[in-house]
Parts: structure tokens; sequence; C-alpha cells
């Protein structure tokens, strides 16, 4: 009972503001409640990382092989010149979409895309962009996630040059301020966002070509093997792809083969 | 000084501090805060769960519990902690009630707030359960099995089965495992906060010397003479709330580094379904219902087992029930539970409680065994009969004398502390459900005597009673007390910020948390002590 009686005495007494007080020693005591109120404080600071998810995606760019929906090997030559149908990869990450480009002049005619030093006008840093792979030189892969809040595809896509022109319905109508600022680039085709109206120039590295893009769109690096014609992903150049934190964190890691789909032609027949 | 002096007048004066209730001293005792301990762990429970929320997945539960284990930052001790947190507060609700019961609480004017109470109790189980078939191992997955099994054959079974499991696909049952949880836990804070008001509209139920009687409240003029909430009722709960709080940290983190416990108790959860250890898992529900799975065992006089409906009838329907209805039963008004007009009822909730024990260690030692009419007469018959015959014998005086002051009362005391040292030994040597069920009686027998004849009369409880200069010491010890653990605290915390917060050390973060929050409240509480006892019973009394 004695042992009870003092245990209870710890939680019991209290008595503030009642008869004469030592005032000296009782902020001594708050003092001593506030810092071990603070000491609680610091510890649970760092259960805070609870709040934030393990990040997921890879520690390196996997060397991945471009195969068409039947799982056969896309051959480099096969690859239709200016194609008006959106053709998507996704490298490195399941999250991030790629368009698969075979350049080619207002005729047709493949273009060689030379290497290119690409800026970024948000930060005014650059970096260079190697070039077009394939028998002509002229096949790229660009991300297909707009740079400037991340529209995708059928709002962000190819526009051949048979196509740089006004009067065609959404997803793909141009304006003329937009026609104008590409002739005046000497841009004979062009990668277009319908949901804000920026424009990036792909025979340059997927340069901004019109603001309100401030970022370029990463370029994926391929690599062409002439004995077998076969296209292969093998990294990724330029700014992280859009809501992600780096190219290479913020999905799943894919392996294996990267299958091309042909998904839709946005403009009228 | 002065700055800050009126910040906190000025808060005071907007919170409306002074009309808060006030509160009488001697409700500064544990036992006059189980509801507020209740709270504090529903509190933690509720938090805890809102977090875990951010990372449960009803595609696959069980890869997202060790994920959220081994993978997500703390994710180990939080889900540990809300999984002891919700076991902490079925164990306290039962204190409260056997509480509240026992000193007639439910009485006039307080019938609804007891009622309310019940079912509180009924969500709070149901809750816990569908909380326990989150995660999607092997034990949640029997669980809901045999809940498929009982709910199907009531009447209506089998549309009742599709809304509470779903279509019968994973991702439907535990997509609404998860809405069930969730609302449920709503459905327990709505009544929690009907409950609380209806609490405090009656005031605090007066100790049973000053009111022995119901209708048991305080008028306007005796409540004149009592403490003002702020602040001691206000540090107090902090104290408490913050104790519970690191206990429910410290000690589920504690026991996730010990190996091998029974799943019963262990904060980990089973292996999966699919995985091939699960054969060797004996598929017991959780401790609370340990009771319902023995019942489920019974069989009835003719030597058949119990239907479904029989056991959710006998397990939970009949005694809900009579609960339910306590307070249109008994209706005299007397509140001290040894009188003539009350022993009947304290006699029935004792053997209840003593029943429920017996059948969860039952459930725990014998699982899934058939007991045949004999054997649970013989087993659950004497603790019953010892404790009736202990409610019937016990004087019901209305004056408390001491135990010692009588020669009767010291040889009563003798034998019965003999009696339970002997039963002690006995059940330590032979730990059956049968001298569980003894000792348990035994002890209520005890306690029961010494509450009603032995205590002092409570007044002034919680002053230290020694004299001037010992007093003095312990003021002394209690401030260097409090400084050690300022100077402890910080120590600790530093130690938290190195403790990996993923792997095999996690769970010491855990532990290291509740031990600052003990810390914390701990000090609070010297603080009291001394603010109290520097300046004498006598200042204080004035």
């Amino acid at each position: 009972m004695r042992l009870l009686k003092d245990g209870e005495d710890y939680f019991l007494s209290y008595a503030e503001g009642v008869g004469p007080i030592d005032e000296n020693r009782r902020r001594f005591l708050k003092g001593l409640v506030l810092g071990v109120s603070v000491a609680a404080v610091a510890s649970a600071i760092p259960a805070l990382k609870f709040f934030s998810a393990p990040s997921i995606g890879g520690a390196s760019f996997p060397k991945m092989l471009l195969v068409n929906a039947n799982g056969n090997a896309v051959e480099a030559s096969g690859i239709q010149v200016n194609s008006e149908i959106i053709t998507l990869f996704s490298y490195p990450l399941s999250n991030e979409i790629n368009f698969l480009l075979n350049l080619g002049d207002a005729s047709n005619t493949p273009v060689e895309i030379a290497p290119y030093t690409v800026s970024v006008p948000l930060t005014g840093a650059s970096y260079s962009f190697p070039g077009g792979v394939g028998p002509h030189k002229s096949i790229v892969s660009y991300s297909a996630i707009c740079q400037h809040l991340g529209c995708q595809p059928p709002e962000l896509h190819f526009y051949p040059p048979a196509r740089m022109k006004l009067g065609m319905p959404p997803p793909s109508q141009l304006t003329q301020a937009v026609l104008t600022m590409a002739q005046k680039d000497n841009i004979p085709a062009c990668i277009y966002c319908a949901c804000h109206g920026s424009m990036y120039d792909p025979y340059h590295g997927g340069s901004v070509a019109r603001s309100p893009t401030q970022r370029p769109l990463p370029a994926v690096v391929l690599e062409w093997d002439p004995a077998t014609d076969y296209l292969y992903a093998i990294d990724e150049v330029g700014v992280p792809v859009y809501g992600h934190s780096a190219t290479l964190s913020g999905g799943t890691l894919l392996s294996g083969n990267a299958t091309v789909k042909a998904t839709s032609n946005p403009f009228p027949q | 000084m002065k700055v800050k002096l009126s910040i906190s007048d000025w808060l005071g004066e907007r919170l409306r501090l002074e009309d808060l209730p006030k509160t009488p001293r001697y409700m500064y005792r544990v036992s006059y805060w189980t509801g507020a301990l209740v709270a504090a762990a529903f509190t933690l429970t509720v938090i805890t769960g809102l977090l875990l929320l951010l990372y449960y997945n009803p595609s696959s539960p069980y890869d997202q519990t060790t994920y959220l284990i081994a993978q997500v930052p703390y994710g180990a001790v939080l889900l540990y902690t809300h999984l002891y947190a919700a076991y902490a507060m079925i164990f306290l609700i039962f204190i409260h009630m056997y509480r509240n019961y026992m000193s007639g609480a439910y009485k006039k004017p307080r019938e609804l707030l007891w009622v309310i109470g019940l079912v509180m109790l009924a969500a709070v189980l149901a809750t816990a359960f569908v909380g326990y078939s989150l995660v999607g191992d092997v034990l949640s997955v029997n669980a809901v099995d045999v809940a498929k099994g009982m709910i199907a054959v009531a009447p209506g079974g089998a549309q009742l089965s599709n809304v509470i499991f779903g279509n019968g696909t994973q991702i439907s049952l535990f997509t609404r495992m998860l809405g069930w949880h969730v609302a449920l836990v709503a459905l327990v804070a709505m009544l929690f906060g009907f409950h609380f008001f209806l609490a405090e509209r009656y005031g605090i139920m007066p100790s049973m010397r000053s009111k022995p009687r119901a209708p048991a409240t305080y008028t306007k003029d005796e409540s004149r003479g009592f403490q003002p909430w702020w602040p001691r009722n206000f540090v107090y709960m902090a104290s408490v709330v913050l104790m519970t709080w690191g206990l429910l940290f410290a000690l589920p983190n504690a026991m996730a580094l010990i190996n091998n416990l029974p799943s019963v108790i262990s904060p980990m959860p089973a292996p999966s379904p699919t995985s091939p250890q699960a054969v060797n898992i004996t598929p017991y529900p959780p401790w609370f219902f340990l009771f319902f799975y023995k019942i489920a065992d019974f069989q009835n006089l003719g030597g058949a087992p119990y239907t479904p409906l029989e056991v959710i009838a006998v397990a939970a329907m009949i005694p809900l029930a009579y609960l339910v209805l306590l307070p249109f039963l008994d209706r005299s008004r007397e509140l001290n539970p040894f009188s003539k007009q009350r022993r009947l009822f304290t006699w029935l909730f004792a053997s209840m409680i003593i029943i429920l024990v017996e059948l969860s260690v039952w459930g725990f030692l014998a699982p899934g065994i058939p007991v045949s009419f004999t054997t649970q007469v013989a087993l659950l018959l004497p603790p019953v009969a010892i404790c009736g015959t202990a409610v019937f014998l016990i004087e019901s005086g209305s004056t408390r004398r001491s135990i010692v002051t009588r020669p009767r009362g010291i040889i009563s005391l003798l034998v019965l502390a003999m009696l339970l040292t002997g039963t002690l030994g006995g059940m330590i040597q032979y730990p059956t459900v049968y001298t569980v069920g003894v000792v348990l009686s035994v002890m209520f027998v005890l306690l029961a005597y010494v509450r009603r004849s032995g205590v002092p009369p409570a007044d002034g409880y919680g002053e230290d009673q020694s004299g001037g200069n010992r007093r003095a010491n312990r003021v002394r010890l209690a401030e260097w007390l409090a400084a050690a653990l300022l100077i402890l605290s910080f120590a600790v915390a530093a130690a938290l910020w190195e403790i990996p917060s993923t792997g095999a050390l996690e769970p010491y973060f855990g532990v290291g948390l509740g031990a600052v929050f003990l810390m914390l409240g701990e000090v609070i509480s010297l603080y009291h002590y001394v603010s109290m006892h520097s300046y004498g019973r006598d200042g204080i009394r004035n």
C-alpha cells in the first residue's frame, strides 16, 4: 500500500497558483520540462523519412534491343521516313516513353542528323547530342513527355514536313505564329505540343524552338549495328525526363527488349 | 518576461480555460483516468494508422506488408506500434469497463453513456478483426475464412458475406477490408465524441465515500470547491498520454527484437499463406478473440458441437445483451458493489471476466480441441463458485475499518494471502486452464476483501504524508532526477539520429523514441510532485 501510494505521488501532485511559490525553482523545472520536450521533438525528426516513399529505378542504363510488336528486331532501313504515325517505346523506365523518328526533308529523303550542342534555356547549361544513327544517320529518339508541363502523345507529337500547315483539327492544330517561327528557324518538321504551344527541333537534338518550354526534350542514345541492321537503346542524354528527379529514378527499370509500338495517326485522313 | 505572460494570458482567455469543468483533487489517480488511457491509445492508433495508409496496397497486401517492414524508413516501427496501440486500446477498454461496472457508473443518470460504450466496444472489436485481416498473412486469411463460414449460416448470409468481404476476388476483399477498417474507426471516433461529451455533461463520477448512492453527480455548489482544469488537469493528462505513447512505442519494438515469439503476441506478421512455412503455423486468432475461438470447440449436452449460430450467441450476443440491459436490470440506487442489492451483479461480472480470461488461456493452450459439456462445467464452475461465495460473504458494512484493527480481519487476510500464494505456486507448476481460473478467482476475492475493508479513508490522495525533512529530501531527489532525465533524453535523441531507418536495427529507433516519450511524461509528473510538495500540505490546503 505504501509503495502504491508513493507511486501515485509522482502522478498526482500539482498545485500551481496555490500558496506561496518559489518562482526560481519552478522556472528551473519548467526549463527542464521544455528541454525534454525539445529532445522528444528532435528524436521524432528522423521519422519524417517515413513520408518519402523509397525511391525505385536503376543504377545504370540498360542496353535494350528495339523490337516490334511481334517480338522481331526492328530493322533500321525498314523505318518509314517522316512517318505520321506516333511510334513509341519505353526506355529506360516503364513510365518513360520515347518517339522513334526517321527524319527526312520535304521530299521524304532521309536527312543526316549531325551531333549538336543543345542548350537548356532554363539553366544556360548545355550538353552534346550524339546525332542520328542508321544507314543514313537519320534515326533519332526523343522523350515523348513534354518538358513544359508533361503532356504526352497525342497532344505532343511529330509533324512531318507535309503536315506543317494550317487547318487541321486537334490534336494537330497549328497556328500561323508557329508556322512562321518554324519557317524563320528553317525547321522543315517539328515536335509540337498542343497543350501550351511548345515546339522542339528534332533536327537539332530536340532543342527548344518555341517557348513556353524552357527545357529541350531528352534524347535516347541509339546504337546501330550495320551487320544486322538492328537498333539498340543504350543511354539517354539531356535533362531528366519530365516528372522524374533523374531519368533513372521514379519508375520500374526495364530490361530485355524494348517494344516499339505504332500507336495512332493524329492527322486527318 | 512580461510579454510571455501576456501571451499565455491572452491564449487562456481566448480558449476560455476558466470555464472548463473543475476537477476534484482525488481524481489524480490512474483509476480515474482509465477512459483517458483508452483515448490515448486510440489517438496513437489513429495517427499511426493514417500514416500506414500512405503505403497500403490491396492488390498485394502481404508483399506490401513485408515491403513496409523491410524497405520503408521506420515502416516497421509504425506498423508494430499501430498493432500494439490497438492491442492496448482493447485491453484498456476492458479495464475501463470493469472499473465502471464495479463502481456502478452505469446507473442513473449515466445509462446512455454505458450503452454507447458497449456499442463502441463492439465497433472496436470489429475494427480490430478487419485490421488484422489487412495484413494478408496466413492468420488473416484463416480469420477471414472462419468469419465467412460463420456468416454464411446466418439468414441472408451469402449477401451479407458479399457486402463485408466482396465478390471473392483478392482485390475486392482487401479493398473492402481497408474501407471497412477506416469507416469503422470513423464510427468509433464519432461515438467517442458523443461518449466524451456525455461524460463531461454528467461530470466526474464522485468517489463512493462522498456519494454512495445513485444518481451520483456533483451539484454546482459542491464543484465550486474543486480545482480549476487548467493547469493541473492538463499537465496530468499530458503526463498520462505521453507515458502511454512511450510505452506503446517501446514495448512492441523491443519485442520485435526477440525471435520466435508466439504469433498471438508477436508484433511481426505470420508467413504468407502461399509460403511453405504457412503449414507449420497454428491458426490462432489474435489474443482478444481467443475466447471466441475456444467457444467454437464447445459441445452441447448431447455431445454435438455448437453450431456457428450457437457460438455467436454464447460468445457475443448473450453477454452483450446482458451488459446492454444491465442499467435496467440493476435498478437499485446502491453503488457499493458488495451491497445486498448489487452483489449478484458483481458476482456475474467477476465471473464473466474470469471466464473470459480462462477461455483465452484455454484457446491458446488447446486450440481446436473439442470440449465436452462436463469438462466445461468442471473447469469453469469452480472459479465462479469461489467468487460467488466471497461476494456473498464479504461484509457490506457502510463504514470501512482497517483490517489490522480486528483479529478476524488479520486471520482472513492471512488465509486469503496463503491461498493465493498456494494456488499461484500451483499454477506456475501446472499451468492449466483450471489453475488459471482458480488463481484469478482467489485474486479477485483478496482484492475485493482488501478494498472492502482494508483501505484507510482516501482523502488527500497523492500528497506525501511523510515528515518535513524526508519530504524536502524527496523533493530535492525529484529535482535531480528531472535534471538527469534532461541529459539522458538528449543522449538518447542524439543516438536516435544514428540508427538506420530500415533493417535489423530499426526497432531500436522505436524503443528509443518510446524511452524519450516516457522520460518526457516522467519529467512532467516530477514537475507536479515538486511544485506540490515544495510548499507543504498546509500551503496547498488553504
